[in-house]
This record gives structure tokens, C-alpha cells and sequence, in this order.
């Protein structure tokens, strides 16, 4: 019996809902022109990222990131000043900034990831509180309360825009799903099983910590930078607490440690969310509320319900990867 | 040659003497035994080479190579390996995935260079084991027996030279202990040096060429398994001041 | 000179919000997020009660209504342990999790019916006395009294009532707790009604004096957690000391250095104990 194929993943292994999923919002400028349900997708495409990318760290380490925010709004920031002040095209900001987060990465997962579990999650929050309050003083350069406005988009046209956003999206959780099924998953999940087991297994854990915390924020940072470019404008809303503690509740009501779970969940809450529109005034209330209710019912999350779990057909339908035996 | 070679060991918790002064050196091929009561520093001797405690002062030498500050990883890439008294065992993965994590270590990559060769080593072991039938079993559906044969497993995939069980009997039945121990009698015969703690004196003692008894942290006595228990500090240490034979019965 | 009062001032405050956070974490093992938030209830309650409620109406009502909110956020307090934390409260993950949710849920709500702007409470005691030529607001001095009068009556609980010494227990040694038939349930939900109550009093107190708005509860978080690390957890005396701590070196920082940089200064603290200090400063292993 051979654990998996040593080439890439089959596509029979991959979630049917989730490929479901990609192929019907890839189709979806061909059936309806309606700009307002293509934005839409593209925030539920962004916020997708989000989830995904930090699902790879806390999902398979359990080690808690509070501060997503720092790598979300860090590198919107950083490639909307670069675009901004440097007229430097996103084609080129994104990805500078994008490796910048991966720098600060490594840099911050080797200070903290030796701390323990609560602490470790509160200095990420710090982390994103330094940068969010830093933005407030140096407001000549990142625009304050207000932000940075009039960033360049991709293309001339939302529709190709959103196929971009889409494609990156994909991308991203086919890179993720693959990175989690190889030795750097199977690795890691030996980690949140017991380190110490791990490590008497000749494993030096905190590289792969360290490792999982730098892709997590890479990828993040990749889709804060996408968000920027796709809004035209970044604010001090993408270094807020608000919107890590959103992007948690959305990885972890979708399934922490699946990938497939934080994708769904964040693709249909973000898309509740814009269709809450109609009640504005009050969105926001129901919003916070309806997920911090969620998160009371299923605390492990959707896509690790009990009847999803104990059926294999719903089990593969969600998640794929039928093992053997 | 000695392949471990730990002299003077002294490892204080605050006021408390954990080990005082220990030194103990282990031949290639010997398998040997320590005993001592509960809370005389066994398994502290264990985190204390293995890197999971640091030591206060003394030396502790692994095929030539200076232990005491390394980490545990970069320990057991030098080729020695444990295993966990209380039972540590990857919950929530599969026994083939569990398994698949010490392969990944830098020493057993090296040693076996393509992923076929490292399979076949996994299949191997847990056929040696008596796992085979488990290879796809959940971690979390196997008894105790069985979690202390993968945790055996767990260590030898790293290809160790010596290996370090800590209480492996303990919770099993006679007929598992029976099968451990034969399983620890043939990795020996295969070269392996072994270092055993046990409370199971009896067992033990079938089992090894040397016994080192600790008692508060210090080594009382070193020998053969029948002159050390009729050693009086040794019988002291067990039963306390009293004029008994304790035999290998 | 200045400096001595505002940073006492401050440190009182500090005092009364980092208390209850740090005995929450010492006696239940609950690093509770939301307690910012309570900080925040209390301020808004005590406009809610003061204004809607019996509409203007002189000293008495005014007091009345902060000590009702203080009561209230108390009582949402056990609430959220009784029904939100206890069910899973082995998992630290989700306690965290699930008290920034509900931060975030109140703050939103608060954001709705009060809007961003925020609302403002009469004070206590109005107007400003003069302390060695220095202008302090008499608001601000009522902190001491209450702080010292609360803490005391804290310490005095702890050490010397029969509830204080099974509450003391559960913080050092929990298993023996239980097996000396304390009630770690009722420990834990009279503890964080107790540590509510702290931080709202602080929030009313401040209320007056200070900016009531919808996001509030997250620097009053921070704070404490920065606190709590600084003073030792399972300290209160320490945390006592770390509150002044803090608060002076916020009033340093923002005379001599720059005001923009004073909310740093908590973050700073937090980063610098943690990764270079990781056994924190009175002793403990953090890391």
C-alpha cells in the first residue's frame, strides 16, 4: 500500500465540493453581468485567503494568531505607499510586499513561536496593535484615520480583475492543500499532536513552526495586498483587531485544519455579510453577532460536525482524500 | 567502545538533588538496566541526555560527541533515540503517518535516501512489531500495548545506536511484556545497545547483562543482575532496613 | 510634579482594571478578552441608566446609575462564564476566541445605538482643585479613594473570609481545591462577576473625564494583559505595583517624549518581557 503518489495531487483526491466551487464562481461573469455579485465574490475570494493562510499555521500547530491583521493590512500598506508615493504598479508593489511579509515572517515566528500557547497568541495581537498604532503617527505617509486612496487596480476592467482574484485564490488552496499533505503537513500536525513526541522523533519543530508561521503570513499578506489594490484604498481598518479577530471566526467556523473548511466558510459568511446590505444600519450587529454564535455552536466548527465526520460520503464530498482502507 | 559515556551528571530542581553526581558508561551491544525507586531520578537522567532538561554540571558524551548543550532533535540525529513513559503517540493521525514523522528526521533521510527505501523500512518495523494490521488504524484506536510498540517503532525508524526505554512494561499485561521483551532481546541480538528503566524487576532482569541502581539521585550499585539484588543498599532501597533475599523469583 | 500625580492617577485606574483581569487568570485559568469590554459596559451603562433611564436628575441618580451598571456588567459577567465559557472551558483556544467575539459583538452593538462619536456622563465631583499649583481634575482624584477602599476590601476578602481562602486555594493548587470539596464552578463564576465588577468601576469612574467610545475596550485589554505579565500573574500585589509601573511610564512618555507614542508604551512593555525576558520580571516562566 502506497500512502500517495509522490507527484503532485490527484484531482480525485481534492474536495468535490470545493472544485465545485472554483469552477462555478470562475463561471460566473459568463452568466450574469451584475458588477454588484462580481464584487462581492471578489471580497469572498480575498477573505477566502485570509481564512486559508491562517488556517496552515493555527490549524495545523494550534498555535493561535490573533494578529493575522499585521500581515493583511502590513502588506496592503506597504504596496499601497509603494504604488502610491512611488507610482510603483501593483504587478510589482504586491509582490515586494509580499516578500517583505515573509521576512517579517521568519522574523517574528523565530522570536514567538517558543512562547506558550496564550501568550504567543497575545503577542500577535500586539504585534498588529504596534503597526495599527504607528499607522496613526506617521500619517503623512499612510493617510491616518483616512488611509491611502486612488491605488491602481490590475486591469481596466473589474471582470478581469475578479478572474485575477479568483486564480490567485485557487492557487492558494491548491498550494495549501498540497503543502498540508506533504512531510511539512504531516509534520506539523505531529506537532499539535504532541511536540515533544516530535521532537524525540528528530524533529526540529521550530523550523517547521517557523516555516508554517512565514507561508501563513506570506499568503496573507499576498491577499492584503490584493484586497488593497482590488478596493483602491487601505486603511487602518486592515491593521484593526477587528478584522483578525474576523478572519479567525471565519477559518475556525468554516473547520480549523482542513483548508476546505476556512475556504467554505469564509466564501459563505462574506457573502452573508454583503447580503445584509439591505439592513445596513444594523448588518454589522447581526454580522458579529450571528458569528460569535456559530463559533458557541460549533466550536470546532462546520466542516468538523459530528454527521459530517461519522458519514463518509459527506465526509469525502466536503474534504476528499478517501484514504485507503 | 563506549558509546554513551555520562560522568558526574548533577541535576538540582531548586534545593531538590534530582541526580547527584551520576556516571554511567555503556559499552556498543550491551543492554543494560536502571532501577531505583519511584522519584530516585530515572527518567531525569533520560531528559537530562536526551535534551529535554539542561544539566547543572557534570559531562555527558554520545559517540565522542558532547551532548549537554544540544537539542533534542539534533540528539537523536546523532543516533539516540527514547521512548516516553507516560505514552506519547501522534493522536489524530493514522499509525503509517505517525510513522512517517521520525522518517522525515535528518539522520533517517540520510540514511534512507528515496521514499521507497523509508517505506519499506516503516513496513518493516511494524511488521517486526506486530503492527501490520494497524498500519492504517487510527493512533487513537490502538491499546495500550500496541502504543508502546509504536512508540518503540517511532524511535527505531530513526536508525538509533542506542536506544532508551523508559518503563516500556509498565501498564501491560504478561503476555505483551512477554512479547516487548522479546522484541527488545532481538533488536539487541541485531547490535542495538539498549538502556532500560523498569520497575518490573523480574522481567528485567531476564533481560539484561548490567544493572545500575539509583536511589536520591545517586548511583548505589552497578553489576549483574544476580549480584545486585542481593546488594544490601539496593535491597535497602526497595524494602527499606530489613534482612531479606530478595532472589530473581 | 505633574508628572507624580497624573501617573498615580493613572496607575489607579490601571489598578482597578488589571486586578480583576490578572485574578481571573490566576484563580480560573480564563484569559478573558472580553474584559476590556466590561470596562467599556461600564461606562456606557452608566449613561444608559443616567440619561434613559431616570432622565437627568441630580448627585444621587448619578450614583445610583454607576453603581447599577457596575452591578449589571457583574451579573452579564457570570452570565457569559455560565453559559458561554463553561461549557468548554478546558479549551484555551476557544475561551479566547469566543470573549474577542463577543468584544467585538458588543463593540458593534454599542456602535449602533450610540455611533462613533461617543457620549458623555456628568461628573461625580466637578471641576478641578489645584495641588501644588498643578490643575488635577477632581474626577481623576476620585480614583484613589475608590481604588484604595475596593482593593482593601479585595485583599481583605481573599485573606480573610472563608470564600477569599477556597478562592485562594483554586489559584495554588486547583486539584487539591477540589478535593477539599471547593467548588471550582462557583469559584470561577463569583471570580469573574468579582473581576467584572473591578473593570466597570473603573470605566464609570472614568466615564466623566474620558472619550466613551465604541472602541474602547481594546486598549484597557491590552493594558491589563501588559500588566498582568509585568506584575507576575497569581500576584495582586505585583500587579498593583505594575500598574503604577505602567501608568507612570505613560505619563513619562508622554511628557518628555511624545503623547502620540503613550499607547505604545503598554505595547513595548508587552513585546520586550515576553521575547527578552521570557521568566517576566517577578519570576514566572512565561514561555
Amino acid at each position: 500500500m502506497r500512502l500517495q503518489k509522490k507527484s503532485a495531487f490527484l484531482i480525485q483526491k481534492e474536495s468535490p465540493v470545493v472544485l465545485l466551487l472554483l469552477v462555478a464562481g470562475s463561471l460566473f461573469p459568463f452568466v450574469s453581468d451584475n458588477f454588484f455579485y462580481i464584487e462581492i465574490l471578489k471580497t469572498a475570494a480575498i477573505y477566502a485567503i485570509f481564512a486559508m493562510s491562517w488556517d496552515i499555521l493555527t490549524g495545523y500547530t494550534h498555535e493561535v494568531n490573533f494578529g493575522f491583521a499585521f500581515f493583511i493590512g502590513g502588506t496592503g500598506y506597504l504596496s499601497g505607499i509603494l504604488n502610491s508615493f512611488f507610482s510603483v504598479s501593483p504587478y510589482l508593489a504586491i509582490p515586494i510586499a509580499v516578500l517583505a511579509a515573509g521576512i517579517f515572517g521568519i522574523f517574528i515566528g523565530y522570536l514567538t513561536l517558543r512562547l506558550k500557547g496564550p501568550y504567543f497568541a497575545m503577542v500577535t495581537m500586539v504585534f498588529a496593535s504596534i503597526l495599527f498604532t504607528l499607522s496613526f503617527i506617521f500619517t503623512e505617509i499612510t493617510g491616518g484615520e483616512e488611509g491611502i486612496s486612488g491605488l491602481d487596480t490590475f486591469t481596466d476592467d473589474p471582470v478581469k480583475d475578479f478572474f485575477l482574484i479568483w486564480a490567485v485564490m485557487a492557487a492558494s488552496y491548491f498550494v495549501l492543500r498540497l503543502y498540508a499533505r506533504s512531510k511539512h503537513g504531516i509534520i506539523l500536525k505531529a506537532i499539535r499532536a504532541d511536540e515533544d513526541a516530535t521532537k524525540s522523533a528528530g524533529i526540529n519543530t521550530a523550523y517547521y513552526k517557523i516555516e508554517a508561521f512565514a507561508l501563513s503570513g506570506t499568503l496573507g499578506g499576498l491577499g492584503g495586498g490584493i484586497f488593497a489594490h482590488s478596493q483602491m484604498h487601505i486603511g487602518p481598518t486592515m491593521l484593526s483587531g477587528e478584522i483578525s479577530i474576523i478572519v479567525v471566526l471565519l477559518a475556525m467556523i468554516g473547520g480549523m485544519g482542513t483548508i476546505v473548511g476556512p475556504l467554505l466558510g469564509a466564501v459563505g459568511l462574506s457573502i452573508l455579510n454583503e447580503y445584509l446590505r439591505f439592513v445596513e444600519e444594523y448588518r454589522l450587529v447581526i454580522y458579529t453577532g450571528f458569528l460569535t454564535l456559530l463559533i458557541y455552536l460549533a466550536p470546532d466548527g462546520l466542516i468538523n460536525l459530528k454527521f459530517i465526520k461519522d458519514s463518509k460520503r459527506l465526509s469525502f464530498i466536503f474534504l476528499g482524500e478517501r484514504k485507503s482502507k | 567502545m563506549n558509546l554513551l559515556d555520562i560522568e558526574n551528571l548533577t541535576k538540582k530542581f531548586g534545593g531538590l538533588e534530582a541526580l547527584l553526581r551520576f556516571s554511567l558508561s555503556v559499552r556498543e551491544g550491551e543492554i543494560v538496566g536502571i532501577i531505583g525507586p519511584n522519584g530516585a531520578g530515572k527518567t531525569t537522567l533520560f531528559n537530562c541526555i536526551t535534551g529535554f532538561l539542561p544539566f547543572d554540571s557534570g559531562y555527558a558524551f554520545f559517540d565522542g560527541n558532547d551532548i549537554q548543550d544540544k537539542k533534542p532533535y539534533q540528539i537523536v540525529n546523532l543516533g539516540l533515540a527514547r521512548t516516553w513513559q507516560l505514552v506519547k503517540a501522534f493522536f489524530g493521525m493514522r499509525v503509517m503517518e505517525a510513522m512517517m514523522v521520525p522518517s522525515f528526521s535528518k539522520r533517517a533521510l540520510s540514511i534512507h535516501s528515496s521514499e521507497k527505501a523509508r517505506q519499506e523500512k516503516i513496513e518493516k518495523l511494524l511488521r517486526e512489531m506486530g503492527l501490520e494490521k494497524n498500519i492504517w488504524s487510527e493512533v487513537d484506536n490502538l491499546n495500550q500495548g500496541e502504543l508502546r510498540l509504536l512508540d518503540i517503532s517511532r524511535a527505531l525508524v530513526t536508525c538509533p545506536k542506542v536506544l532508551l526505554l523508559d518503563e516500556p512494561f509498565s501498564g501491560l499485561s504478561h503476555k505483551e511484556i512477554e512479547n516487548i521483551s522479546r522484541v527488545i532481546q532481538n533488536l539487541n541480538n541485531e547490535g542495538l545497545t539498549i538502556v532500560i528503566i523498569e520497575h518490573r524487576l523480574k522481567e528485567l532482569m531476564k533481560l539484561v547483562q548490567k544493572v545500575v541502581v539509583i536511589n536520591f539521585g545517586k548511583k548505589i550499585a552497578e553489576g549483574i543482575p544476580e549480584e545486585i539484588v542481593q546488594e544490601p543498599p539496593v535491597i535497602e532501597a526497595y524494602l527499606g532496613k530489613r534482612r531479606t533475599k530478595v532472589g530473581l523469583a | 510634579m505633574d508628572i507624580l500625580i497624573f501617573g498615580a492617577v493613572r496607575g489607579a485606574l490601571y489598578s482597578l482594571i488589571a486586578v480583576g483581569y490578572v485574578l481571573i487568570y490566576s484563580v480560573g485559568g480564563i484569559l478573558n478578552l472580553a474584559h476590556g469590554t466590561y470596562y467599556m459596559l461600564g461606562a456606557y451603562l452608566t449613561y444608559i441608566f443616567y440619561e434613559l433611564l431616570f432622565g437627568t436628575g441630580g448627585k444621587f441618580i448619578l450614583i445610583l446609575s454607576s453603581m447599577l451598571s457596575v452591578l449589571t456588567v457583574g451579573v452579564i459577567a457570570c452570565i457569559v462564564y455560565y453559559v458561554l465559557l463553561r461549557p468548554k472551558i478546558e479549551s484555551l483556544t476557544y475561551v479566547l476566541v469566543i470573549t474577542l467575539a463577543l468584544a467585538l459583538f458588543v463593540s458593534e452593538v454599542m456602535s449602533l445605538f450610540f455611533g462613533v462619536a461617543g457620549t458623555s456622563v456628568p461628573s461625580f465631583v466637578e471641576g478641578s482643585i489645584s495641588i501644588a499649583g498643578i490643575k488635577v481634575i477632581s474626577q481623576h482624584l476620585l480614583l484613589f479613594p475608590v481604588a484604595l477602599v475596593i482593593l482593601t476590601s479585595l485583599w481583605y476578602l481573599l485573606k480573610r473570609t472563608k470564600m477569599g481562602q477556597g478562592i485562594d486555594a483554586v489559584a495554588q493548587q486547583r486539584d487539591g481545591a477540589v478535593l477539599m470539596g471547593i467548588n471550582i464552578d462557583t469559584v470561577n463564576l463569583i471570580i469573574s462577576g468579582l473581576s467584572a465588577c473591578l473593570a466597570a468601576l473603573a470605566g464609570t469612574l472614568i466615564a466623566p473625564v474620558s472619550s466613551v467610545v465604541p472602541h474602547m475596550w481594546v486598549f484597557p485589554l491590552i493594558k491589563a494583559f501588559a500588566i498582568a505579565i509585568l506584575g507576575g500573574i497569581g500576584s495582586l500585589g505585583g500587579s498593583i505595583i505594575a500598574s503604577f509601573i505602567l501608568g507612570y511610564a505613560e505619563v513619562f512618555t508622554s511628557f518628555l517624549i511624545s503623547d502620540q507614542l503613550t499607547e505604545m508604551v503598554s505595547l513595548v512593555i508587552i513585546v520586550l518581557v515576553l521575547l527578552f525576558k521570557p521568566y517576566g520580571i517577578m519570576g514566572y516562566k512565561l514561555g
